[in-house]
C-alpha cells in the first residue's frame, strides 16, 4: 500500500514535471520524494525533508517514528553535487548510509537529485524530486 | 512575402531599428535571441490588443511556396497606447513588414517594437520611450497635518503616483557593474560584485544569469513584484494614506493590481490580518514609524515564491527589509533599502534610487495574465 502512495505521489510529479515553476530559495530546502534502489533495509521508498537555516542543511529521512536523521549534508554549488550522511539501525544493528548525488533540473520548482546510496548492508541507484 | 534571413546587413539594420527593446512585464531576452535576428513579410491576421503584451499573427510565406502563421510580440497597450497606437492601427488583411529577434525556443514568434505597412511604407507600433513629467519649479515637499511629509497626493487633490525609478536593477550601493535595465548583467563574471551572496545564491544567481532569467516566476506564473522590486516597476506605484487606521496603501502599478499594507500603529509583525509566520507573504508583514522627514518601514515575512529582483538574486524566508521613503520635493521621492538576509547573502547590503511625481493620474492599468506571453 505505502509502495502505492509512493508511486502516485511520483506519477503526479511526472504528470506535473510539464508546468513551468521556477526555483526558489535554497535549492535544498523542501520535501523530496523517491528511490533508493535495492535497499531492504528501509525499502525502496524514500522520503527526505531538507532545511537551510543559513549555515547548514538540516534534514529527516523518512519522517516519523522510524525517522532517520542526517548528521551530515553538504552541497557544492559550483557543480551542484550533494553529499548525505545518516545513521539508522535495522534488526541488524546500526547502518550508516552515505548518499551522492547531483542536483539536476535545478531552475525548476520539481528539480530532482540522482546518483547512488551505499551502507553496511548495501548499495545502489538513487532518486528523489522535489515535491 | 517571403522569409528573409538575417543576413549581417540585415541583422545590422534590426539592431537599429529594434534597438534596444522596450519596457516589458519579462526580460525580452528570456524568451528572444537577441542575436538572431529575422525579417517577416506577410499578411496580418490577427491583433491581439492585450496585457501584458500585445500581439500580431500575420501570415507568411514558407520555403515551400506554403502560409505560415507567425506571432509578432510587440510592446504592451500601455505603452502603444500612448505612443499614440490603438488595436485598429494595424488590421487584419493589412500587408506589413516587420524586424525583429526570434524566439529562443524555435517556435514561430518574434519579437519587435515596430512594423512597416508595405502599402504607404509607415512605421506603426513603434514605442517612445515615456518620459517623466518636467515640473515647472522646484516644489516643496507636503506637509501633513500631523508635521510628516505625505507620500501620496493632497487630500483632496488630484491623484498622483510614483514612477520612472532612476534604477531599474538592484546593485549594492558602490559597486560599478555593467548591466542592462532588464537585470541581465553583460558580462556574467560580474556576478560576485552585485550583492554580497553566499555560494549557493552566487551560482543560482548565475544559473538564472545564463538562462536569461527566462524562470522569472513574475514572467512564468505572474507572481508578484515583492521586496525593492515593486519599486522598480515600468508603470510605478501609488501611496494611499489611511491615517485614521494608521496605514499606508502601497498599490502596485505592474502585475496584477496586487497590494501592500504598511502598519504604523506600532504593532508587531507576528499575527498580522492576513499573514503570520505561517503564511509568509509575497510582500512580507510591514511595520512603519516617521523618523524626522523619512518613513522607515521594517518587513519581514517573506515567501520564497517570488523573485525580489529583476535580475534573479536569490532570497530565502529569512529575508529582512528596511526600507526608508525620503519625499525630498515635491517631486522627488528617495528609496533606500537595506538587505538582511543570512540565508544567501554574507551581510547585510544596501541600495537605493530615486522616483519621480506623476501627478493628476491614475496608476496605468496593467494586468499579467497566466499564460499570456
Amino acid at each position: 500500500m505505502r509502495a502505492l502512495i509512493f508511486a502516485a505521489a511520483l506519477s503526479l510529479v511526472s504528470l506535473a514535471g510539464g508546468t513551468a515553476v521556477a526555483q526558489e530559495g535554497h535549492p535544498l530546502k523542501g520535501s523530496w520524494i523517491g528511490t533508493w534502489e535495492k535497499n531492504q533495509a528501509h525499502g525502496e521508498d524514500v522520503l527526505f525533508v531538507l532545511n537551510w537555516d543559513g549555515k547548514a542543511i538540516t534534514g529527516v529521512i523518512n519522517p516519523g517514528t522510524d525517522d532517520i536523521k542526517i548528521k551530515n549534508a553538504t552541497l557544492d554549488p559550483d557543480k551542484w553535487t550533494v553529499h548525505f550522511e545518516a545513521d539508522a539501525k535495522d534488526k541488524q544493528g546500526a547502518i550508516t548510509y552515505v548518499v551522492d548525488g547531483k542536483i539536476e533540473n535545478l531552475a525548476m520548482h520539481n528539480r530532482y537529485i540522482t546518483g547512488t546510496w551505499k551502507s553496511q548492508r548495501g548499495s545502489g541507484a538513487f532518486k528523489i524530486q522535489r515535491q | 512575402m517571403r522569409i528573409i534571413t538575417g543576413a549581417l546587413v540585415a541583422a545590422v539594420a534590426v539592431v537599429v531599428i529594434a534597438g534596444t527593446p522596450g519596457l516589458a512585464h519579462h526580460s525580452v531576452a528570456a524568451k528572444f535571441d537577441e542575436a538572431k535576428s529575422q525579417t517577416l513579410e506577410g499578411v496580418v491576421t490577427l491583433v491581439d490588443w492585450r496585457n501584458p503584451h500585445v500581439h500580431v499573427f500575420m501570415n507568411v510565406r514558407g520555403p515551400k511556396g506554403e502560409w505560415v502563421n507567425w506571432a509578432v510580440e510587440l510592446a504592451s497597450p500601455i505603452d502603444l497606447t500612448d505612443s499614440g497606437w490603438n488595436r485598429d492601427s494595424v488590421q487584419p488583411g493589412d500587408a506589413v513588414r516587420v524586424d525583429g529577434f526570434v524566439a529562443r525556443n524555435g517556435s514561430r514568434q518574434l519579437w519587435s517594437n515596430t512594423m512597416t505597412l508595405s502599402r504607404t511604407g509607415r512605421q506603426v507600433l513603434n514605442v517612445k520611450p515615456m518620459q517623466p513629467p518636467v515640473p515647472l519649479a522646484k516644489r516643496p515637499t507636503p506637509m501633513g497635518p500631523n508635521g510628516v511629509p505625505r507620500l501620496g497626493a493632497l487630500p483632496g487633490g488630484v491623484d498622483g503616483y510614483w514612477a520612472f525609478p532612476s534604477s531599474t536593477v538592484l546593485v549594492e550601493n558602490g559597486v560599478n557593474v555593467d548591466i542592462r535595465p532588464d537585470g541581465l548583467l553583460r558580462n556574467v563574471a560580474d556576478a560576485p560584485k552585485v550583492a554580497p551572496m553566499q555560494p549557493w545564491a552566487l551560482s543560482i544567481y548565475r544559473n538564472r544569469q545564463s538562462r536569461y532569467l527566462q524562470d522569472d516566476p513574475m514572467f512564468l506564473n505572474c507572481k508578484p513584484p515583492g521586496g525593492p522590486r515593486q519599486f522598480q516597476q515600468p508603470y510605478g506605484f501609488q501611496f494611499i494614506e489611511d491615517p485614521e487606521r494608521q496605514r499606508i496603501f502601497v498599490l502596485i502599478g505592474s502585475g496584477n493590481r496586487n497590494f501592500r499594507i504598511i502598519y504604523l500603529d506600532g504593532r508587531s509583525h507576528v499575527g498580522q490580518v492576513g499573514g503570520d509566520d505561517d503564511n509568509p507573504l509575497y510582500y512580507g508583514r510591514a511595520v512603519g514609524k516617521w523618523s524626522g522627514q523619512t518613513l522607515e518601514v521594517d518587513t519581514r515575512g517573506f515567501n520564497e515564491d517570488f523573485w525580489f529582483t529583476n535580475g534573479g538574486l536569490p532570497h530565502t524566508d529569512q529575508l529582512r527589509l528596511i526600507e526608508r521613503f525620503t519625499r525630498v520635493d515635491f517631486d522627488t521621492l528617495r528609496y533606500d533599502v537595506t538587505i538582511e538576509d543570512p540565508g544567501a547573502y554574507t551581510r547585510p547590503w544596501s541600495s537605493g534610487w530615486t522616483l519621480r511625481w506623476v501627478g493628476g493620474a491614475e496608476l496605468p492599468v496593467h494586468f499579467c495574465q497566466d499564460n499570456r506571453p
